[in-house]
């Protein structure tokens, strides 16, 4: 059977690795619009010269090649006929396959603000091809302005403090990283990077910018009236599946492409995975995903359960938190907060009758690992005797006794 | 393969796995040298205690389905497909802790020192005859067992 | 399937003893080692402490201190100061007893067989009487009265007994020690529960405690039993499980304090107790080394030929003596008497008595020595043993090993019957260390273990070596009855040793390892190191001499070593002694020592890297004393 996959990040590898796996001898073909391999989640490590192109690669060095697998590098496709069973690439190739994984992901998306969309110093922070572009900015810019404080803007505003850039960070919501945490936790972070000299704008709306002659965006006008210089502009105002090619296909699109339980598309034989199905935009999530459409190619039907996306780690400044699920409860949805603090730690649970809705652990997040576990299968720790704060595995401790695995006692 | 199968009835809370652990991964050291004194001494193996339920022994399962390595970014969390340990490439890997957040047993944790890498249990693969934690227990509350996959 | 308890016993340097051993079907310390080889981390280091109810407590990366606030340096030094404070208990106890014993028998005008020592410590003491039992008793007087002293009342003997530049040093570091069984109480009082903290006072306690057990504990126990007992004399004896002969209701003796049996050793040989055992079948009465008194008895065995067969071997070795079925009794006043004897005792139907109650076995008779009650006691100890005789012999299996061990170990050797042997004076020995026939001198001393290798292994494999660098060792202690039964002490042993310290022997036809006797006489090394350095006007730190107990086991070895550090000797162990969990116990023994005392601590557990190491020092010194 022959397997084409486009897309070479978090899910078109892990599909790849999960076919190999269990059937060596499938033929694979990989198309992908990168040269290198490399991992969106490391990009600020490239930026701020911590680490070259290869090692932000998330393969070994051979991958393709100890794998048998057919890499088509540094192209995109353009058309799918699922008539015919094949994709049409840039460069006019046809690349038959027998079934076909959609891994294609995301794009950065640029607001309509006027002046921007036209500024030449415009970048978004999303793939190597961004990065080696800033990375050249970067020479001989001195300031930076990141719009969007969410996790990639931040990413990206500490590689350009890394590189001695002054960055000023603009972000619409009163505080940065907001989906991720709350005012608390968040104020920590920003404390930080104003430590290392960034500055921050926060509640505050790009709205429009001006060029120079040579096309390149210089002032930035905001809502509050304010106005900030730049020599290099990132744009980190979220993003948008990438499907473009499939317009005419007739597979089922809103936003994003849309599959079933099992990541089939409404096309059989045809499946997706990743940022590009927009439903839990995460590197471990895009990873099962892969992994589970994988095996479906080679005949099962296994569904894809383990959604629950509401998950982050962050580490800054060697400062680290976990946060997950609903951190910042609104007033009526009637949650318990209970919060303990200390000079090196912030914790916050969010429950509702014995339920975990949600979690922040700022500072010391070691052995955290089984908050998710507690909160996506909805585990009631009402019946323990316990102070929620002192729960670990230690409470739902159970063996498997023929593998030694460890499982949940609930 | 080879995991370390765990009688949690057994176990005292002694701690000497924690102490044969931190051992094992500091350079030419044994038990009468082994650094306790600084809490950058790491075990990769740890004993909670509950006053119910006694002591509970938190060993890396070098799971058949490891939820760390299916969150890793950066490849430095990859399954031995030949031995089936879970191993972990400091080199590579870019401290973004969501193995940290994944693992549903919370196993694993950040370096106390640095916060740049975490600490995996590697199932003393280097040391020839096998974990040191499991030598060390008085108790033989845990063992080296095979086990089918 | 055969009887043995089991294969999984420890190795001994003692090929045959483990051997002997293994095959045994009751079970041993030898083969209780593999189930004990798994051990605490947080013990070896010494960083565990179980005085309080918040505890136990223990340093780990993640708690460094105490619940009380103790850091892994108190801890440490708390454990350590107490453990010296009951290895010097263990001392004086000894030293009490003896001094007591020597008045009453002088109070009872009782005989007195060392004549020379009678003199040697009255004229050290400035005892001006010429009735020898009343110089006895007022020897005895001056010594009990030093021991019960307060702790703030100087103890006087000290000045008498300590050489002087040492002396010196040690009234400059305010080490003088109060009343010796004082100052053991205030050493426990001091490690009790949230009171003292500051480990580098422990330490210095440490020392003090050292110069208290060296000097009264050890050195006086030697010289108050010669009065009593007679002096040591040089002459070849039997040792090993050879020396247990089956024709005789055989008695193995283990303790420390040979003054017990003074009465009973010659009782034993009267014609009416001999004919006692004739009518039950055997020749006689014989008393089976073990452990120091063992040693004791052998090294005054010139006195003793009738009653004394010989050492058969160190506290390690006693299960095995006993196992051979041809023991019918054992007498105990004081350690190494293993709690393993018990189990092997009731098998084999083996008469225990105590003669101390400090040394109670569970299945033993107590029977504490009452010098006024001695001939009834004795006679009732007699009969008891004759009783345990007939009720066993015959029935239980003999297992004998009659080719272990050697006849030909040179023993008696002392600072007296050394001397006398060079002629009256340390010069021939000077010459020769000054000539570099014999490079230096290492007093290997203490305990034997299990550890380090196995039984003896490191001792042995030690002294090898240092021989071979044509280095002198004298030896003390329940090592002395290893490396004997390995035949170190013969002297055919010259053949191992280094050309220069061969030749030496040879000519000499002593061997190149001599045995002092027991730890006690670690005591007496301390005089022949004094009066080596007065003769050649030097203080200690500077001989070319080195320390080492390779194999220490327990409390009482590590108030020798304090002895040892005190005295400013160069000190190797073969483990550390429960202390490396505290960088300030490691500063302050390998480092600070030396400006302290001129002392130092040195732990190798390999015989080949601790010997090159004590060689480096011992050649050192020659170099600054200029030869």
């Amino acid at each position: 059977m022959k397997i084409v996959i486009i897309g070479a990040s978090a899910a078109g590898i892990s599909a790849a690795k999960t076919i190999k796996t269990s059937e060596p001898d499938t033929q694979i073909v990989i198309i992908s619009k990168e040269d290198h391999i490399h991992s969106r989640c490391m990009l600020h490590k490239y930026l701020g010269h911590e680490r070259d192109v290869k090692g932000i690669s998330f393969v070994h060095e051979n991958f393709f090649a100890e794998n048998n697998i057919t890499w088509l590098k540094n192209t995109t496709v353009v058309d799918l006929d699922t008539d015919k069973k094949f994709v049409r690439t840039n460069d006019n190739q046809a690349i038959y396959f027998d079934k076909l994984l959609i891994a294609t992901g995301a794009s950065y998306f640029i607001p309509p603000i006027p002046g921007l969309r036209e500024a030449k110093n415009v970048y978004g922070f999303r793939d190597l091809k961004d990065a080696q572009l800033l990375d050249s900015e970067c020479k001989t810019a001195k300031n930076a302005v990141v719009i969007g404080a969410g996790l990639v803007g931040m990413d990206a505003a500490v590689a350009l403090l890394e590189r001695g850039l002054k960055v000023t960070v603009i972000e619409m919501m009163n505080g940065i990283m907001g989906l991720q945490l709350d005012e608390k936790s968040s104020q920590a972070y920003q404390q930080l990077f104003e430590e290392h000299e960034a500055e921050f704008l926060l509640s505050d709306k790009v709205t429009s910018v001006d060029l120079d002659e040579a096309g390149k965006g210089k002032t930035i006008h905001l809502t509050s009236g304010k106005s900030v210089c730049a020599d290099v502009i990132v744009i980190a105002a979220g993003v948008r599946p990438s499907f473009d090619f499939v317009e005419r296909s007739g597979i089922a699109t809103k936003n994003a492409i849309l599959v079933g339980d099992d990541l089939q598309t409404n096309i059989k034989g045809i499946y997706a995975a990743g940022d590009v199905i927009g439903i839990s935009g995460i590197w471990p999530n895009a990873m099962k995903q892969g992994k589970i459409a994988a095996i479906n190619m080679l005949g099962e039907k296994l569904r894809y359960e383990d959604r629950y996306a509401l998950k982050n780690t962050t580490n800054f400044y060697g400062l680290t938190t976990l946060s997950l699920g609903n951190i910042n409860p609104k007033p009526e949805e009637n949650f318990d907060v209970l919060i303990r603090e200390d000079r090196n730690n912030y914790q916050k649970i969010v429950m509702k009758s014995g339920v975990i809705h949600g979690v922040i652990i700022q500072g010391n997040i070691n052995s955290t690992g089984f908050w998710q576990y507690l909160i996506k299968n909805k585990i009631d720790v009402s019946g323990m005797d316990k102070d929620v704060f002192d729960l670990s595995y230690a409470d739902f401790y159970k063996v498997d006794s023929n593998s030694g695995e460890y499982l949940y006692a609930i | 393969m080879k995991r370390i199968i765990i009688d949690r009835e057994k176990c005292d809370g002694c701690l000497n796995c924690n102490v044969a652990c931190i051992s094992a991964h500091e350079e030419g050291s044994n038990f009468y040298t082994v650094n306790l004194g600084s809490v950058d001494s790491e075990t990769r193996n740890f004993i909670k205690f509950d006053a119910k339920t006694g002591y509970t022994p938190i060993f890396c399962r070098h799971c058949d389905e490891p939820e760390c390595v299916l969150s890793c970014m950066s490849g430095a969390m990859e399954k031995d497909l030949v031995t089936g340990h879970v191993k972990y490439d400091e080199s590579k890997c870019a401290a973004c802790y969501m193995c940290v957040m994944n693992c549903p047993y919370g196993v694993l944790k950040p370096d106390n020192k640095t916060r740049t890498k975490v600490i995996k249990c590697d199932f003393c693969e280097e040391k020839p005859d096998g974990p040191s934690c499991v030598k060390a227990c008085p108790k033989q509350a845990i063992e080296v067992k095979e086990i089918s996959r | 399937m055969n009887s043995n308890f089991n294969c999984k016993t420890c190795a001994s340097a003692d090929q045959k003893l483990e051997t002997f051993i293994s095959n045994l079907s009751q079970e041993t310390s030898h083969h209780r080692m593999e189930g004990q080889s798994v051990k605490c981390g947080f013990g070896l280091q010494g960083i565990c402490c179980r005085l309080c109810s918040n505890g136990p407590c223990r340093i780990t990366p993640n708690a460094q201190k105490g619940v009380c606030g103790a850091t892994a340096d108190t801890i440490v030094a708390r454990n350590f100061l107490r453990a010296v404070s009951a290895g010097s208990g263990c001392y004086i106890h000894i030293v009490e007893n003896t001094a007591r014993l020597l008045k009453k028998t002088a109070e009872s005008n009782g005989v007195l067989k060392g004549k020379q020592a009678l003199a040697k410590l009255a004229s050290l003491f400035e005892i001006d009487e010429s009735d020898e039992h009343i110089c006895a008793g007022k020897i005895a007087d001056m010594v009990l009265a030093d021991l019960y002293k307060p702790d703030n009342v100087k103890m006087e003997l000290v000045e008498k007994m300590a050489y002087k530049p040492r002396f010196d040093r040690w009234t400059e570091l305010g080490i003088l020690p109060g009343g010796a069984k004082s100052e053991v109480f205030t050493g426990v009082v001091k490690t009790s529960t949230n009171l003292n903290s500051d480990p580098v006072d422990m330490y210095l306690n440490c020392l003090k405690l050292g110069i208290s057990t060296g000097l009264y504990g050890l050195t006086l126990t030697n010289l108050l039993n010669d009065i009593m007992l007679g002096e040591p004399s040089i002459r070849l004896a039997s040792v090993g499980l050879r020396v247990i002969d089956t024709d005789y209701i055989n008695i193995m003796i283990t303790g420390h304090q040979h003054a017990m049996f003074a009465y009973l050793q010659d009782r034993l040989i009267e014609d009416d107790v001999i004919a006692k055992a004739k009518a039950v079948g055997a020749k006689g009465f014989k008393l089976v080394g073990c452990t120091c008194v063992g040693q004791d008895l052998q090294l005054r065995g010139e006195h003793y030929q009738k009653i004394f067969n010989g050492h058969a071997g160190n506290n390690f070795t006693s299960e095995a003596i006993l196992a051979t079925g041809a023991i019918d009794a054992v007498l105990s006043e004081f350690n190494c008497t293993l709690p393993g004897i018990e189990p092997i005792c009731d098998e084999l139907k083996i008469k225990q008595i105590c003669l101390d109650d400090v040394s109670k076995k569970a299945n033993a008779e107590m029977k504490p020595f009452v010098f006024e009650e001695k001939e009834n006691q004795s006679n009732e100890i007699i009969d008891s043993i004759i009783e345990s005789y007939q009720t066993r012999r015959g029935k239980i299996t003999l297992n004998m090993l009659p080719d272990h061990g050697n006849d030909d170990t040179l023993t008696g050797v002392s600072e007296g019957s050394l001397k006398s042997f060079l002629g009256g004076t340390w010069k021939p020995l000077i010459d020769l260390i000054v000539s570099g026939e014999i490079k230096g001198i290492a007093g290997i001393v203490g305990c034997s273990s299990l550890t380090a290798g196995g039984h003896d292994v490191l001792t042995v494999g030690l002294v090898k070596e240092l021989i071979a660098k044509d280095i002198l060792v004298l030896s003390a202690g329940c090592s002395s009855g290893g490396l004997e039964n390995v035949g170190l002490m013969s002297p055919s042993a010259a053949s191992l040793a280094g050309p220069k310290l061969r030749a030496v022997c040879e000519s000499l036809g002593i061997p190149p390892v001599l045995n002092f006797g027991p730890c006690l006489a670690i005591g007496r090394l301390e005089l022949v190191a004094t009066e080596l350095a007065e003769a050649i006007g030097i203080d200690l730190p500077q001989l070319p001499l080195v320390l080492s107990a390779p194999q220490w086991l327990e409390e009482q070895a590590l108030a020798d070593g304090a002895f040892g550090l005190a005295l400013g000797l160069p000190l190797h162990l073969g483990l550390p002694p429960f202390v490396t969990g505290s960088p300030v116990a490691v500063q302050v023994f390998t480092q600070d020592m030396l400006n302290l005392t001129g002392g130092q601590l040195i732990i190798d557990d390999n015989a080949q890297s601790a010997a090159n190491t004590l060689n480096g020092i011992i050649e050192q010194k020659r170099k600054e004393l200029n030869i």
